[in-house]
């Protein structure tokens, strides 16, 4: 156990400087603009840092560290994803772009980009709806992920550890907006960087060297779970076999549910609003492909090793001497394998990790709520930086409340099934927005509605995952799930997102014939 | 290779450093360039 008095002081460091750079951005926050979209004068280091940490939450090292002690190394293509989707084609071909047409558009959120460009109140006020809904979810897992390594180090009682983290957080995202938020991001980005690095270092001498070390871990081969094996999981430096359940799970809910989920995030999307010019998204290519590297990929490299330092230590594997639960594993091994300094930092790092991920979603929900809705409730066209706020202060209760009611073992799927959702419902519609000469609303409208509801429909009646805890087939049809394996497996965003490509295709279409005649006549 | 078992896996590994390395090259060459 982590001595209490250190980790208080690097605490107290640690937030002392994160509500200082709130505070920064509370000075810098004088209007609406400023507070939604950072006032369009953000530099590249600082963009590029503020999204890698936006992203990469203690869901990807927590969540997913301890996925990948399940399912092993396979989870390494998640990293080359976020890397070639989450950086290369995020910033340079949709980032370039969102941020021309919102700057030509005037548009502060990413419902008001879909909005504005395609000229379609709909579209605003769908995709809002959509992110007020699906977002606290995302963004509870998120405070549970944080609320999980403090329980297991000092045994506070999560609810006022989540309570804490809210508290904390909401108070620099109310008063300094996008500013705050970007600035301490970037940050708990930095922080985020040393500790992982110290965190593999830490790793690889515990274990032996990286050949020593996974030789080891492919010994280790016959202690795989009997289930994990008959899911199709034989080692854990090999991908599982092609089509297995285990094969299923890990790359259409893990790497592409995540991978391409990236692309239509709300909140990374709106930082791409706040960049100063082009040069700098040019720039922060440069930073943002090493951050995902070095965040995700050591996650993903530590993450399979813990089963040869549990093997080593208790004669276990990580999932068994974690109890079960894959979200203790990473907490537990950084206890037992680290020296207290560095848990105490570590534990630094991961509180990092969850503000900069929290305070990004805090301030998409609340000017989701209080400009998007607000608009169309009211009637107001016009954004104002006070009821941005009150609406950030109302979605953050709302997240807090759900935090403290769903259970602990959700971070990696929550995250999974946001990520997913937003693909579906939101990446179709973007892409034609930035790339469309003239995008008309139609097949934007098909893409959302059909993408948004086969997601939902296969999340509730289908991904045995979700649909046997939510339990509406059961209660519905008596059974857990409609159809049975292989297809309990396939993740939704399967489904959902060539169903919202052929929805575009056929709006199109549709249009097209309709306004052939017209041309025709005009000929 | 490296007492890994899977070269899809080494794949996976090569192509997330690879990518990064393009990252970098593109910031670096296009660091002035303003579209």
């Amino acid at each position: 156990m982590v001595d209490t008095t250190l980790f208080i002081a690097c605490t107290a460091v640690f937030l002392a400087v994160t509500l200082y750079l709130g505070y920064l951005g509370y000075r810098q926050t004088k209007n609406a603009d400023d507070f939604m979209i950072a006032g369009k004068r953000i530099s590249p280091a600082v963009l590029a840092l503020s999204y890698g940490a936006a992203f990469i939450s203690t869901s990807a090292i927590v969540g997913f560290g301890g996925i990948s002690a399940v399912y092993g190394s396979g989870l390494m293509w998640l990293t080359a994803l976020c890397i070639l989707v989450g950086v290369i084609i995020a910033f340079v071909f949709f980032g370039k772009r969102i941020r021309r047409i919102g700057r030509q558009l005037g548009a502060v959120t990413f419902p008001d980009l879909l909005g504005k460009r395609f000229g379609s109140p709909f579209m605003q006020y769908a995709s809002a709806v959509m992110i007020i809904i699906a977002m606290p979810l995302y963004c509870a897992a998120i405070i549970i992920g944080g609320a999980n390594f403090i329980d297991v180090t000092f045994g506070i009682d999560r609810n006022v550890a989540i309570l804490g983290f809210a508290a904390i957080t909401a108070s620099y995202v109310i008063f300094g907006g996008l500013i705050a938020v970007m600035y301490t991001d970037a940050m708990q980005g930095v922080l985020m960087l040393v500790g992982l690095t110290v965190l593999l270092a830490i790793t690889f001498a515990a274990v032996g060297g990286p050949a020593e070390a996974f030789t080891a871990l492919s010994g280790l081969s016959p202690h795989i779970p009997m289930e994990l094996q008959d899911a199709g999981l034989r080692s854990w430096t090999a991908m599982p076999e092609l089509g297995s359940i285990a094969w299923l799970t890990l790359v259409t809910t893990i790497v592409m549910g995540v991978g391409i989920g990236v692309l239509a995030q709300p909140q990374l999307t709106v930082r791409f609003l706040s960049a100063r010019d082009d040069r700098s998204i040019n720039r922060a290519v440069a930073v943002g492909g090493p951050f995902m590297l070095l965040t995700t990929g050591i996650a993903f490299t530590v993450g399979p090793l813990t089963n040869v330092w549990f093997w080593n230590d208790r004669g276990q594997i990580a999932l068994a001497a974690a109890g079960g639960d894959f979200d203790q594993i990473i907490p537990l091994f950084i206890n037992g394998a680290a020296p207290e300094l560095f848990v105490a930092f570590f534990l630094i790092v991961l509180l990092a990790a969850a503000m900069s991920t929290l305070s990004s979603l805090f301030h998409s929900m609340g000017t989701t709520a209080g400009y998007d809705l607000y608009k169309h409730i009211v009637g107001r066209d016009r954004p104002s930086k006070r009821i941005a706020q009150l609406g950030t202060a109302a979605m953050i209760a709302v997240s807090v409340a759900l935090a403290m009611s769903m259970p602990e073992n959700i971070i990696a799927r929550a995250t999974a099934m946001f990520m997913g959702l937003c693909a579906c419902a939101f990446l179709p519609s973007l892409t034609y927005a930035l790339y469309g000469k003239k995008p008309s609303a139609f097949p934007a409208k098909l893409s959302l509605v059909a993408g948004g509801v086969s997601w939902l429909l296969w999340t509730v009646f289908v991904h045995a995952a979700e649909a046997k805890a939510l339990g509406i087939s059961q209660a519905l049809f008596g059974r857990p799930a409609l159809l049975g394996p292989p297809f309990t497996a396939v993740d939704p965003l399967i489904i959902g997102l060539p169903a919202a490509l052929l929805a575009l295709a056929i709006g199109l279409a549709v249009e097209r014939r309709a306004d052939a005649p017209g041309k025709a006549e005009a000929a | 290779m490296f007492g890994i078992e899977d070269p899809q896996i080494v794949l996976a590994y090569a192509l997330a450093i690879g990518s990064t390395i393009v990252c970098m090259i593109y910031g670096w060459l296009k660091r002035n360039e303003a579209d």
